[in-house]
């Protein structure tokens, strides 16, 4: 995974906080958040590049994938472009979730919307994806990525820290903006309609 | 469970119950008992409110033993919503203690002379039928606590709230979970409405020195739950999906897919879908100390379910499943989990179908009574209901009702049953289901297990567009053998996933009932309980033009997809052709 400073943020936030909070930012992940990598590519070359995943994991875990909404039934032939969105999940309950699972014995009665292979000339290089991160992936992967950094959008950021409780703040140990230390409770005072913000935490 | 109850309302000299031999019904449990004695003895043209309508409350056959997942009841009458036949599915604790005092059916018949509100006991020594006017207007939640210092903590309840008691077309009936709080409910069709018309206000349950029901053959039962005991818990999403983050971990998913019902199905993606989501909800209870899993009833081992605390840390309702964050959620555009358990609660209380409520604020919402996205508005338009206020009866009325008063043109109905939480234009296979099902519009209808697993009209390529009609009549077929069991629909994804699994399944069937079970004996069920409904509906006035999604699902392109429903009404009509 490339650097994602060259590419979108303005503002990096390093927090440190308790481990039992890493979970709190789930519905971060869920919003979806920018990464550099690889793309041009098939989507299981794209997934198995990034930290935290590999062909065992993609295989038995992620049985659900979106690709720009679309459910994708084979990663192998499904190519990702730059500026597409990846949303990974895992096995759904419900009839719904049967039918959106990839390659499930369902698949057939969602097949209008479903992934269908495009004649595609890019070549693999450099550029970005909107990934997002949903349920027991996003509980798995999660501190993965945050450890290493997401790139999220400002507005999702402070609407996100407008809602967390007391409680998700007590366990907050440490904050820097910009490799400067910055007070706990100014974060829920900044104010990032426009800008994107590269946000690593860290536990401890 | 060797007899029915029957308890007729109208009796000359007042309520009078009775006990009879399984007779015809012997064998039958769930919905193939419900939809097989509304069948044959409701007369299909009948007024739901009358006194020739039955409401017929039956555990599953495997209810009452200690088989895992076994709690699920069905009610079943003719709909006040539909006009045709109904099976209301519900959790908690009522259908283990049922089955344990060894009725097979409860079920409640004409209609009271006068407006004398009832509760009815029924335990060891038998079955008492009380006026108690005390009652009237109570909501499920000051009702299910009145009878606790009555009749102590171990009873189960089987309750309606204002909408039954007023006879509301949305009204469901209560059953209390395991901390004897009013929150499972059989939701769809308005069967509280036919309790309410009945007279009865609560049923209390007491099965204190009753035993557990013993199976035929105990060393294989034992063997055979143990493996699927070991099959659900081993399972992805029976063993940690479910129980991590409930029914709700569909809601960023279908967002995603575009499928998630916005704004009166105007749209398929809602943008405050992460707010309301399932891992969201779920971090807002541990936050609180809520419990984040749970089972709504004793034996169950999945434990979607959850307690939800308010922002105080005071208990407010259970973890609102999926289909209630959808339909007081995105369909009604409030992001606001908060206000949505709220709307759960109050739906509890007054004893209506999450699912039709939100349907109809969401019609409500399109005709101009408020903005979509005003959560004050959506509670205050529910606590009319509960008043029974005339905007309050028109609401509590369902969808289609509405849409009529307020002239929309958009109201997701199919046999004057609201759409659950699934865009069918998305998920065309889904609107099969939604389309022929004998219950209306019904998310759970087609639900189990895989056609290939059953092999009901061949095997179906899954990744050809034409099996979407094949599917549907196989899943409809295994549902109802499923909700006959008492089984929570929730297996199906172990079962179909886990050959040894489904074998334990049978296995379990076989060593409880001593007679072998396969999985064409399942087929057969399920066909024969089809046959049953699809004979009342015939009988009642249904044909293939009511098997037909509104038409707007064919015109009207949804977003992001821009996708109209393309099912063939032709295609359609093949579904029950077996």
């Amino acid at each position: 995974m490339e650097n994602e400073k060259d590419h979108i943020q303005t503002v990096e936030i390093l927090m440190t906080v308790k481990s039992d909070r890493i979970s709190s930012f789930t519905q971060l992940l869920g919003q979806g958040f920018t990464i550099g990598a690889r793309v041009g590519c098939t989507v299981m070359e794209f997934l198995c590049n990034l930290p935290g995943l590999d062909f065992n994991y993609i295989e038995q875990r992620v049985q659900t994938i979106f690709l720009n909404g679309k459910p994708v039934d084979d990663l192998n032939s499904a190519v990702i472009l730059d500026g597409a969105t990846l949303a990974l999940s895992a096995a759904m309950p419900g009839l719904a979730g049967a039918i959106l699972r990839r390659g499930g014995s369902y698949a057939s009665m969602r097949h209008q919307i479903s992934y269908k292979k495009e004649l595609i000339s890019d070549s693999v290089r450099e550029g970005c994806v909107v990934l997002k991160l949903f349920n027991l992936v996003a509980r798995e992967l999660g501190p993965i990525f945050l450890n290493h950094g997401i790139c999220v959008s400002g507005e999702n950021l402070s609407g996100f820290f407008r809602k967390m409780p007391e409680d998700f703040w007590s366990g907050c140990r440490k904050v820097k903006k910009d490799g400067q230390t910055l007070e706990v409770n100014k974060l829920m005072q900044m104010d990032w309609q426009t800008e994107n913000v590269l946000l690593k935490v860290h536990s401890r | 469970m060797d007899k029915i109850l029957r308890i007729n309302m109208g009796n000359e000299g007042g309520p009078k119950a009775s006990e009879e031999p399984l007779g015809d019904y012997a064998g039958l449990g769930g919905r193939g008992m419900t939809s097989a004695i509304v069948s044959k003895e409701v007369p299909p043209l009948c007024h739901p409110l009358g006194k020739d309508n039955k409401l017929v409350i039956a555990p599953g056959i495997l209810s009452g033993s200690v088989a895992a997942q076994s709690g699920r009841v069905s009610v079943g009458c003719k709909s006040p919503l539909t006009g045709g036949i109904k099976e209301a599915n519900s959790g908690g604790q009522g259908s283990q203690v049922l089955a344990r005092l060894g009725y097979a059916a409860l079920v409640l018949e004409g209609q009271p002379k006068d407006d004398t509100l009832y509760k009815i006991v029924i335990n060891k020594d038998g079955v008492e039928i009380i006026a108690d006017n005390s009652l009237k207007m109570m909501g499920n939640y000051d009702l299910i606590e009145k009878m606790k210092q009555e009749y102590g903590e171990k009873v189960a309840c089987v309750s309606i709230g204002q909408a039954g008691e007023m006879k509301m077309a949305a009204a469901t009936v209560a059953f209390t979970d395991m901390e004897q709080r009013p929150t499972r409910h059989a939701g769809r069709g308005g069967v509280g409405a036919v309790m309410g018309a009945k007279g009865v206000k609560v049923i209390i349950l007491d099965d204190a020195e009753m035993p557990k029901r013993s199976p035929k053959d105990p060393e294989k039962f034992k063997k055979a739950n143990k493996a699927f005991v070991k099959g659900l818990r081993k399972h992805p999403i029976t063993g940690e999906g479910l129980p991590g983050f409930g029914t709700n971990i569909l809601t960023n998913v279908i967002n995603e897919a575009g499928a998630l019902p916005t704004h009166n199905f105007q749209t398929g993606q809602f943008d405050g879908a992460s707010k309301i989501s399932g891992e969201t909800q779920t971090e807002i209870m541990k936050a609180r100390d809520g419990l984040v899993t749970h089972g709504c009833h004793r034996g169950c081992v999945i434990r979607c379910s959850g307690i939800y605390m308010d922002k105080e840390g005071k208990y407010l309702t259970k973890r609102p499943e999926y289909e209630t964050v959808w339909a007081h959620g995105g369909n009604c555009g409030i992001d606001d989990m908060d206000a949505i358990a709220m709307l759960d609660r109050l739906d509890d209380d007054f004893g209506l179908d999450t699912i039709e409520m939100g349907a109809t604020i969401g019609v409500a919402m399109e005709a101009g009574l408020a903005k979509f996205g005003d959560s004050d508005a959506a509670i205050d338009m529910v606590k009319e209901v509960g008043k029974g206020t005339s905007l309050g009866r028109i609401l509590g009325s369902g969808a289609a009702v509405t849409g009529k008063v307020f002239g929309v043109e958009r109201v997701p109905v199919v046999k004057g049953q609201a759409l659950p939480a699934y865009d069918p234009r998305s998920v065309q296979g889904i609107g099969v289901t939604y389309a022929t099902s004998t219950m209306g519009a019904d998310h759970t209808a087609g639900y189990a297990v895989t056609a290939n697993v059953l092999s009901v009209g061949g095997t179906v390529d899954p990744l050809k567009p034409e099996g979407q009609v094949e599917l549907s009549r196989n899943l409809q077929i295994a549902t109802a053998a499923v909700d006959a069991t008492g089984m929570c629909l929730f297996i199906a994804f172990a079962i179909l996933d886990q050959a040894d699994t489904f074998n334990a399944l049978l296995d379990l069937l076989s060593a409880f009932t001593g007679q072998e079970c396969t999985a064409d004996d399942v087929t057969a069920l399920g066909k024969q309980i089809l046959e049953y409904e699809r004979d009342f509906n015939k009988r009642a006035g249904f044909t293939a033009q009511h098997d037909r999604l509104p038409d707007f699902f064919k015109t009207e392109k949804l977003s992001p997809h821009n996708i109209t429903f393309e099912v063939k009404d032709e295609d359609l009509d093949q579904v029950f052709n077996w």
